[in-house]
C-alpha cells in the first residue's frame, strides 16, 4: 500500500471520527435542548393552567373542563390534578402517535418528557398539584429533522474536508512521487537525475542520495562506453588506412552467411599488394603508407554503392572487399576499375607498376558457406590472380544443390502463408551456472501441402530470395498473438525479428494494432529480439518500437551483437534484457574489451548470451569469460535442475 | 441506674452543645469578611433566637422567626442588587440587612425548616396588597393541608390567620419542595423533573453554592 493511501486512510478515519463525534455531541445537545423545551412548555402550561384552576374555587367539574380544554388544544401526553391528600382528582392521558418519524429512529433514540408540576390553590386554600407532561411526538419529529440536517451538513463538510485534505496531501507528497518515479527508474536501470530537489528534508536527503548514486552509475556506464569504444577502435580498425581489420570481417561475416541473411551472396574480393619491399626501399615507409591510404580510399569509393559492403585490411599487404548482392559482372567491372585507379596511383608516386602492383582475387560466395570456406576460397582466387596476366581472377562457389527451384519454393511459401501452415518450435537458452532455462527461443517450421515439414533454415533463404520473409513474419506474429501456444503459458519466450521486417514502414502500425488487441491476453512473457544493426542506429523507429513494447510489457533483446557501434548509449536507452552474440565473438574479445562491455551491461542490467555454442569445451571457455547463458547444441549437454 | 441517667444526660447535653448551627462556622467567617462585624452579630443573634425557639411550639417558632426577620430593613431589589427581581439567599439578606418581600419569605422559610417545621406546611404565596395596591409575597403556614393558613408578612409584625388579612388578596401558592416531591401518577413511564420553579430552582442553586 502506498504511503499516500496509508496517510489518506488514517486522516480520513481521523476526520470521520472527529466529525462523527461532533455530530453525536451536536445531536445529544439538540436532544437535551428538545427535552428541555418539552419541560419548559409543560411548565408554562402547568403555571398558567394552575392559576386558571384557582379561579374555579375547587369546583372539580369546572377544573376538569379547563384541563380538557388545555389538553385538547395542545400537544400533551399527560395532565393530572392531585389533591392535598395525594388523591387524583382528574387525569388525561394520550398515547403518542409517531407517524412522522421512522420507527428505527424512535427505537434508537429514547426521549423522555419530564413532568412539570404547579401548586393549585383557591384563595388561601390549597387545592393540590397539577402535573403536565408534553407529548414526545413533536420532539421526535424535531430531533429527526435535526439529525437529517446534521447528516447533510456533516456529509458536505466531510466531502469538502476530504477533498481539501487529499489536495493538501497530494501537494505535500508530490516530491515523494517524484522520488518514487526515480527509484522505479533505477529499478528499471534507467538513470534519471532529479533536478527538482524537494523542500521536505527527508525527501531532499533521499533525492540527493539517489542523484549521487545515479550519477555514479552513469559515470560507470560512461567509463565502460569510452573504454569499449577505445578497444573497438584498436581491435577493429587498421590504424594506417582507417579501414576495418581482419577480426572485424570475421566477427561480421556470420551476419552475411546465414539462412535468413538479407543477401543470398555476392563477391568477396581479396586484394594483395606485390613489390611492397621494393617500394619501401624506393620511396620510403612513409610514402608507402600514404600510398596504402590512397588506395584504401579507392577501395571505399568503388564499394560505396553496396550498402553493406565491408572493406578491411587483412594484413600488411592484403585487403578484402565484401560486396553483398554483387554479381559476377559487376564484380569484375569494379575489380578492373580498382586495378586501373590503383596502378595510376602507384605510377604517380614514382613506382614501377611492373614491380609494384595489386592482384585481385574475386570469389563469388553464397550464404550457405561458412567463414573458413569463404576465406580460403577467396585466398585461392587471389593466388590465381597473382599468376594471371590481368592480375584479376574470378572463382565461383559451387552452387548449393537446390532440391527445388525458386518457383517451387515460392509456391510452397505462398501456400503456407495462405493456409497459415507455419508452426512454432522452441529452442532453449540455458543458464549454465544456474542450470536453468533462461528462456525459450522460438523458431518456425513450415508444413507444405504434401505434408513435408521444412525447417527455418530450409525455407527462409528461398523466402528471402522471393521477398517473402517479411510476409512470413507478419503471418507468424499474428499467429503468435491470436492463437498463442498454451504449452508456453507462464514461460518466457523470445522471437527474433529480422532487420528487413522491422524496417518496413507498415510493420510498426501492424504490430501496434496486433498488440492493442491481443497483447494483454498473451499467456507467456515475450521478448522480441531486434538485430544490433537496427538498434545501434538508435533511430526514431527503434525508440518507437521500444515505447510500443514497453506499453504492452514486452521486453527487448538484441541479437548479432559484435559491439561495432561508435557509441553504446543506445544500450542504455533501449535497455534490452539481453544481448546475444556469436560465441566466437565473445571468445575472441580481449579481456579489456569484454570487461568494458560487462561494465556497460552490468550497469544497465543486461545479460550476455552466447549463441551457436556447439560443444561443452566452448561453453567452458565462455564461462571462463563469465558468460554463462548460451544457446546452441551445447545446451542439450547441460543437466538442468 | 444513676450511672445510666448520667450517661443519657451527658449524651443529650453534648447533642445540644454540638447541634449543627443554622450558619456553619466556615460560612459565617466568609460572611464576616464580606459584611463585617455587624453582620456577624446579626447572625449571632439569629442563631440565639433560633436556639431559643428550638424547643418552642410551631406557633412560637413562627412568631420568633417572623419577629426576627421583620427587624430587617425593607429595600427594593433594584436598590440592593441592581436587578428588577432577585431572590436572595438568607445569608445575603441578613448580611446586607436589607431586602424585599421575597427575601423575607425565603429567610423565614429556611429558618423555620431549620427549626423542624415540615416543608409541606409552608408556602410562598403571591398576593396583592389592597392597601399598597401592589404585588406582594408572604409566607403562609398551613397546620394541615385543609386548615386556614397563618400569614407571615414583613409588613405586619404579627401573624394573623388569612381570614383576618382583608388587605391581602391571594393569587398563587407555591411550595418548591412539594413540587419536587410530587409523586408519580399514572403509568410508570412518567418522568419527574428536577425542576420546580425557575426562581426557586435558582435560589436552591445559590443556596447550594453558599452564595453570600
Amino acid at each position: 500500500m502506498t504511503l499516500f493511501r496509508q496517510i489518506a486512510i488514517m486522516l480520513t478515519l481521523f476526520l470521520l471520527i472527529i466529525l462523527g463525534t461532533v455530530l453525536v455531541l451536536n445531536f445529544n445537545s439538540a436532544n437535551e435542548s428538545v427535552q428541555d423545551r418539552l419541560y419548559e412548555d409543560a411548565k408554562n402550561t402547568a403555571s398558567s393552567l394552575s392559576l386558571s384552576l384557582g379561579s374555579a374555587n375547587g369546583d372539580i367539574s369546572m377544573m376538569s373542563t379547563m384541563i380538557n380544554a388545555n389538553f385538547d388544544s395542545g400537544t400533551y401526553s399527560y395532565i393530572s390534578l392531585v389533591d392535598v391528600d395525594d388523591v387524583t382528582l382528574y387525569e388525561r392521558v394520550a398515547e403518542s402517535e409517531l407517524v412522522e418519524t421512522p420507527q428505527w429512529f424512535v427505537n434508537l433514540i429514547k426521549i423522555s418528557a419530564p413532568i412539570a408540576s404547579a401548586n393549585v390553590s383557591a384563595g388561601w386554600s390549597q387545592v393540590g398539584i397539577l402535573n403536565v407532561q408534553s407529548d414526545v411526538a413533536y420532539a421526535y419529529k424535531q430531533l429527526y429533522s435535526i439529525l437529517t440536517n446534521l447528516l447533510i451538513s456533516f456529509s458536505i463538510i466531510a466531502i469538502v474536508a476530504l477533498l481539501t485534505l487529499y489536495s493538501i496531501l497530494s501537494a505535500i507528497l508530490k516530491p515523494l512521487q517524484e522520488v518514487q518515479h526515480q527509484a522505479e527508474a533505477v529499478s528499471r536501470n534507467e538513470f534519471i537525475i532529479q533536478n527538482k530537489i524537494p523542500y521536505t528534508k527527508e525527501f531532499k536527503d533521499v533525492v540527493v542520495g539517489m542523484n549521487k548514486m545515479v550519477s555514479k552509475v552513469q559515470a560507470m556506464f560512461d567509463k565502460g562506453n569510452e573504454e569499449l569504444k577505445h578497444h573497438k577502435e584498436l581491435e577493429y580498425v587498421d590504424a594506417n588506412t582507417g579501414l576495418k581489420n581482419r577480426k572485424y570481417l570475421i566477427d561480421k561475416l556470420p551476419e552475411y552467411l546465414k539462412v535468413d541473411a538479407s543477401s543470398k551472396g555476392g563477391i568477396n574480393m581479396m586484394i594483395a599488394f606485390s613489390g611492397v619491399v621494393e617500394a619501401n626501399e624506393k620511396i620510403g615507409h612513409k610514402d608507402v603508407d600514404k600510398l596504402f591510404q590512397d588506395i584504401a580510399a579507392i577501395f571505399k569509393k568503388y564499394s560505396n554503392k553496396y550498402e553493406r559492403a565491408i572493406v578491411s585490411r587483412m594484413n600488411g599487404t592484403e585487403f578484402s572487399i565484401l560486396l553483398p548482392n554483387c554479381t559476377e559482372d559487376d564484380g569484375l567491372t569494379i575489380a578492373n576499375s580498382i586495378y586501373e585507379a590503383s596502378s595510376t596511383n602507384i605510377k604517380s608516386v614514382g613506382l614501377d607498376k611492373e614491380q609494384t602492383f595489386i592482384s585481385l582475387g574475386l570469389y563469388e560466395y553464397n550464404y550457405t558457406q561458412n567463414i573458413g570456406q569463404l576465406l580460403s576460397l577467396s585466398d585461392n582466387a587471389l593466388t590465381q590472380a597473382k599468376f594471371s596476366d590481368s592480375n584479376i581472377h574470378l572463382d565461383k562457389s559451387e552452387s548449393a544443390t537446390e532440391v527445388m527451384g525458386k518457383d517451387a519454393w515460392r509456391k510452397i511459401i505462398n501456400d503456407a502463408l495462405g493456409s497459415n501452415s507455419f508452426k512454432f518450435v522452441s529452442w532453449t537458452a540455458v543458464d549454465a551456472k544456474k542450470k536453468k532455462v533462461a528462456h525459450n527461443a522460438l523458431s518456425l517450421t513450415l508444413k507444405a501441402s504434401d505434408g513435408t515439414e521444412y525447417f527455418y533454415g530450409q525455407f527462409m533463404a528461398p523466402a528471402n530470395q522471393a521477398g517473402l520473409s517479411s510476409k512470413i513474419y507478419q503471418n507468424v506474429m499474428h499467429m503468435m498473438f491470436t492463437h498463442p501456444d498454451k504449452k508456453l503459458t507462464s514461460s518466457t519466450c523470445s522471437i527474433r525479428l529480422s532487420f528487413e521486417y522491422l524496417d518496413l514502414s507498415e510493420t510498426y502500425d501492424e504490430l501496434s494494432a496486433l498488440f492493442r488487441e491481443y497483447a494483454r491476453a498473451l499467456p507467456f512473457n515475450l521478448i522480441i529480439e531486434m538485430p544490433d544493426r537496427l538498434v545501434r542506429s538508435n533511430s526514431k523507429v527503434v525508440k518507437l518500437y521500444k515505447k510500443l513494447f514497453e506499453t504492452y510489457n514486452i521486453e527487448t533483446g538484441v541479437y548479432e551483437f559484435i559491439g561495432e557501434s561508435a557509441d553504446y548509449q543506445y544500450l542504455r536507452d533501449l535497455r534490452p534484457v539481453y544481448i546475444k552474440g556469436e560465441s566466437s565473438y565473445f571468445l575472441t574479445q580481449s579481456d579489456q574489451s569484454l570487461s568494458a562491455l560487462r561494465l556497460i551491461t552490468d550497469t544497465v542490467g543486461i545479460s550476455l548470451i552466447a549463441t551457436g555454442v556447439m560443444e561443452l569445451e566452448t561453453l567452458h571457455k565462455l564461462q571462463d569469460k563469465d558468460i554463462h547463458i548460451i544457446q546452441g547444441r551445447a545446451t542439450e549437454m547441460i543437466t538442468l535442475l | 441506674m444513676n450511672i445510666l441517667k448520667l450517661f443519657l444526660l451527658l449524651t443529650l447535653s453534648v447533642n445540644i452543645t454540638f447541634a449543627k448551627p443554622y450558619v456553619e462556622e466556615k460560612l459565617l467567617h466568609k460572611i464576616t469578611q464580606k459584611y463585617k462585624t455587624f453582620a456577624k452579630k446579626r447572625f449571632f443573634y439569629l442563631q440565639k433566637s433560633l436556639d431559643k425557639a428550638k424547643k418552642s411550639s410551631e406557633l412560637e417558632k413562627l412568631n420568633i422567626v417572623n419577629k426576627f426577620y421583620n427587624g430587617v430593613s425593607y429595600a427594593s431589589d433594584m436598590k440592593v442588587y441592581r436587578k428588577k427581581d432577585y431572590w436572595a439567599t438568607p445569608w445575603e439578606f441578613l448580611g446586607k440587612d436589607r431586602g424585599d418581600c421575597e427575601d423575607y419569605v425565603i429567610s423565614k422559610y429556611f429558618a423555620l425548616i431549620y427549626l423542624g417545621i415540615d416543608s409541606k406546611k409552608l408556602f410562598f404565596t403571591y398576593v396583592r396588597s389592597t392597601k399598597f395596591k401592589a404585588a406582594h409575597m408572604v409566607l403562609t403556614y398551613f397546620e394541615t393541608p385543609r386548615s386556614e393558613p397563618l400569614i407571615l408578612d414583613n409588613n405586619n409584625q404579627k401573624i394573623f390567620p388569612a381570614s383576618q388579612r382583608k388587605d391581602l388578596t391571594p393569587i398563587y401558592n407555591f411550595n418548591g419542595e412539594s413540587l419536587y416531591k410530587a409523586s408519580k401518577r399514572g403509568s410508570g413511564k412518567k418522568v419527574k423533573s428536577k425542576k420546580a420553579h425557575k426562581k426557586w430552582d435558582q435560589l436552591k442553586l445559590n443556596m447550594k453554592r453558599k452564595k453570600i
